[in-house]
């Protein structure tokens, strides 16, 4: 009835791009990411004071309270900002405003998802460059721990589509406690095996490897202990566990996508 | 239900709803609340349209079906011939929610110009239109300031600028006067008055019948998810004197051309359905020693209308000139 | 300021003063307090991993630290008895490349709790998972060495010296520690061994080749001294010469000193001398 309506339709990157860097803005302005920096560098920083009291390898310790220290603020951040995502703009109303807009559900979910990474890619540089400085003070290379930096940065992928998903689906106190549940049972995987030649039945050997495969395996991206070590990872395993990563934050993208189309915002 | 306007053809139609029927699931999961039952409605374009009913009569529901909100269990919605669920409908259309809030940390500028984005406008035509729009609704030194500190008001006249930043055809508007003082109510009527000089169609929903009756060229009124009443504003009230009412004092005359509508004390209140009949009471009650106290003209608002309608719950509607 | 604030300021620095001193009343009060060593029995790291949730290698770190800080308290009673436990089991499996804790767990039992099986025991473990700890094998070594157990530090001196990027100090104290055992003949292989490898450095060949002329010196000496008691022994009287105990074949050849001077055997006594023992200061 109208011309050229379908010509105003914005193509899908920069619809995508434009919530993306909306959800970043709007993120980075809240002050409790600035909470948790602070504390991450706190620790980070103090850790030279803890190596005083070891005996031995001083610098193992800051690489390993540094690496830990990224990963844990890593998944906190994505957490708490994560889960109330998709929640604090229903709740505000915002997202309705948003979506009488030439959009489509999935590029808001998936923008919502990029402009989130975003803040996290920005927290992990932040916080390696500060334990990579605080290791070359020192004295000690920190390259080596740039392959484990990397994997963290897989897990907070999969971490932040994982709260996404839930976010789009429910109240943040559950989807942050869905979210945690997540990330303790994706770190408990491995144990699964172990369960799983204890278990007699069939059925409950078949449950283990299900629960196995469906929850993200962090174990398999874990690479810090390699890296503050020096040891050589197996050839090919960088490649395979981005794709790994990737493709696993990929399907829950996908999924919270599909749970979002036909949702009723009443 | 017959049809609304079956002269009207719903390709033409800028809004059109067929059969339409939403229900929620009920508290805590129990039973189904039916929001929207049997919905037949048709917008033209270039008409101001307003949806009136009480709070829950289903005006936010079918607001929402509209714009793609909510998916309707029945029927067919159309806007300009396609469903919400398409993004080219959704290009046409800007859209304001009751009692909207926005983001905290952004400015002014930085949300129109995010809004104008999605809406496929181009770096220069954003870098124009920015500052145009915040100008058009009085928000211009505002423009750097965050919308965490805007108040009630200022967001709301930011709400209606990102509605038609991007000069769409139809115009979507939920509650847009509620908890705005008389200035604003009058500042938003300007508006929808100045987008229908400019061709385009503007959809609302009120329970505030005054504003409607002000500047709406038809309604319809929504109770308990259907429509009760609906056609031309003109039609369905109109503008002339309808009756008088008379206040007099003294002694009643025998034969009154008027019906009491009250007595207190030493004053009764008569109604007189005619000009005519008038000029006859006022010589009968001269005549017997009364005295004529006051003499109002009256209407039928559509607050009349609508109380009554809702007493009385007839589905009919008002045949179109 | 008005009453109504100074009163409100009086009543908080009350409350503050009052829940000190009651806290501090509390802690003078004589409890029961658990032992505690009662508390020390840490669960295998294994287990201790699944709780770390993919931070395993921290709270190795932690353990480790905890562990200096426990074990330097000298008052304790009975502070040796998870000794093993915690730096084998529980660190060492949290963490297995993590080294400083096995050499450190490992001197702890050996030096200051005697038990010195169970620090070899930590330090077998230590180079199981990492080969190329030469460090491991050599404090074991050490330790051996200490208890004057030489055939065995010989051999952790070999399996040290075997590990690319041990010091040379590893093979000559192999070498050593053979010639310790009495295993002259071992002792020197291994040090024409250094002089034959063209990997050896200055200081080694040097000491190999100082080594050498005095274990040949012993080997020589001890062979010529078996010889004349056995000739005693079936002849009833000493030889006269050593060419008469190479003549009557109680010696294969009759050897010259590392200095290429004859040895001399005096015919009234049976001893053997060289001249070189005197300058080796050796016998």
């Amino acid at each position: 009835m109208i011309d050229g309506l379908a010509a105003r339709v914005p193509p899908p990157w920069t619809a995508i791009r434009a919530i993306a860097l909306n959800t970043f803005r709007e993120a980075i302005r809240d002050r409790i990411l600035y909470l948790l920096l602070v504390f991450a560098l706190v620790l980070i920083g103090s850790s030279r004071v803890i190596s005083l009291m070891t005996v031995g390898d001083e610098n193992k310790i800051i690489k390993d309270i540094g690496l830990s220290a990224i990963s844990i603020f890593g998944v906190l951040t994505a957490v708490f900002v994560g889960v109330s995502l998709v929640f604090k703009e229903i709740e505000r109303r915002t997202i309705y405003t948003l979506l009488a807009n030439p959009v489509r559900r999935w590029q808001f979910v998936t923008g919502k998802f990029f402009g989130l990474l975003a803040v996290l890619a920005l927290n992990v540089t932040l916080m390696s460059v500060a334990l990579f400085a605080l290791l070359g003070f020192r004295g000690a290379s920190p390259w080596g721990l740039l392959p484990a930096v990397l994997m963290i940065g897989i897990e907070l992928t999969i971490i932040t589509a994982v709260a996404l998903l839930f976010s789009s689906v429910t109240n943040p106190i559950l989807a942050a406690v869905a979210t945690a549940a997540t990330y303790v049972m994706g770190h408990l995987a491995w144990s699964l095996q172990l369960l799983k030649a204890r278990v007699d039945s069939v059925a409950g050997s078949a449950f283990c490897d299900l629960v196995y495969w469906v929850v993200p395996g962090f174990d398999r991206l874990d690479i810090k202990t390699e890296a503050v070590h020096g040891i050589t990872l197996p050839s090919g395993f960088l490649p395979l566990a981005i794709a790994y990563g990737l493709g696993y934050a990929a399907v829950v993208l996908f999924v919270a996508c599909v749970l979002f189309e036909r949702r009723d915002f009443s | 239900m017959r049809p609304v306007a079956s002269e009207a053809d719903s390709g033409d139609a800028a809004i059109a709803f067929r059969g339409v029927r939403k229900a929620f699931r009920g508290h805590l999961g129990i039973g189904r609340v039916v929001a929207v039952d049997g919905l037949d409605l048709v917008v033209r374009p270039g008409e101001v349209f307003g949806l009136l009913g009480p709070n829950g009569a289903g005006k936010t529901t079918t607001i929402k079906m509209l714009t793609g909100l909510v998916q309707p269990d029945a029927g067919k919605i159309r806007l300009f011939g396609k469903p919400p669920s398409d993004p080219a409908a959704r290009a046409a259309i800007g859209f304001l929610p009751e009692n909207p809030y926005f983001y905290t940390y952004l400015t002014a500028a930085e949300f129109l110009d995010f809004y104008a984005r999605l809406r496929g406008l181009g770096a220069t035509a954003r870098r124009e239109m920015v500052p145009r729009m915040l100008q058009r609704v009085g928000l211009a030194e505002k423009a750097t300031t965050p919308l965490g500190k805007f108040s009630k008001g200022m967001v709301q006249r930011l709400g209606l600028a990102q509605a038609i930043q991007h000069d769409p055809e139809l115009v979507i508007l939920d509650e847009p006067m509620s908890g705005l003082d008389p200035i604003g109510r009058r500042d938003v009527r300007d508006l929808i008055l100045e987008l229908r000089r400019a061709g385009k169609t503007v959809f609302f929903s009120s329970h505030i019948l005054q504003d409607a009756e002000l500047i709406c060229d038809r309604v319809a009124i929504l109770d308990r998810g259907r429509v009760i009443t609906s056609g031309r504003l003109d039609d369905l009230v109109s503008s002339q004197v309808s009756w008088y009412e008379v206040a007099i004092r003294g002694a009643l005359p025998e034969r009154l051309p008027a019906t009491v509508v009250s007595r207190d004390g030493g004053e009764t209140l008569l109604r007189v359905d005619e000009v005519e009949s008038l000029e006859a009471l006022m010589a009968a009650v001269r005549a017997s020693g009364g005295q004529v106290v006051s003499l109002w003209p009256c209407r039928e608002t559509l607050e009349d209308l609508f109380l009554r309608k809702l007493q009385h719950p007839v589905h009919d509607k008002v045949r179109t000139r | 300021m008005t009453l109504r604030r100074l009163l409100a300021s009086l009543l908080l620095l009350g409350l503050v003063l009052s829940t000190t001193v009651t806290a501090r009343a509390l802690d003078k009060l004589d409890r029961l307090r658990l032992a505690e060593e009662e508390l020390l029995y840490l669960p295998n790291g294994r287990h201790i991993k699944l709780m770390s949730l993919g931070h395993q290698a921290l709270f190795a770190d932690l353990f480790y630290i905890w562990a200096i800080q426990y074990y330097s308290n000298y008052e304790r009673k009975d502070r040796y008895r998870y000794v093993e436990h915690v730096f084998g089991d529980v660190i060492g499996e949290l963490d297995p490349y993590y080294v400083d804790p096995i050499w450190l767990g490992a001197l702890i039992l050996s030096v200051e709790a005697n038990d010195l099986e169970a620090g070899l025991r930590l330090l077998d473990r230590g180079l199981t998972r990492n080969p190329t700890q030469w460090i491991f094998p050599y404090l074991a070594g050490w330790e051996l060495y200490h208890r004057r157990e030489f055939e065995r530090a010989a051999v952790y001196f070999g399996r040290a010296a075997s590990i690319p990027g041990a010091p040379p100090v590893t093979r000559r104290m192999r070498a050593g520690m053979f010639s310790k055992a009495g295993l002259l003949e071992d002792a020197l292989r291994q040090w024409q061994e250094v002089i034959d490898d063209s990997a050896s450095d200055e200081t080694s060949r040097r000491v190999a080749g100082l080594q050498l002329r005095e274990l040949a010196l012993k080997r020589d000496l001890a062979t010529l001294r078996d010889a004349v008691e056995r000739f005693r022994n079936e002849n009833a009287r000493l030889p006269r010469s050593l060419e008469e105990l190479h003549r009557r074949a109680y010696i294969q050849q009759v050897p010259l000193d590392p200095n290429q001077n004859p040895y001399r055997l005096d015919p009234r006594t049976g001893e053997v001398r060289s001249t070189a023992g005197r300058m080796l200061g050796g016998e």
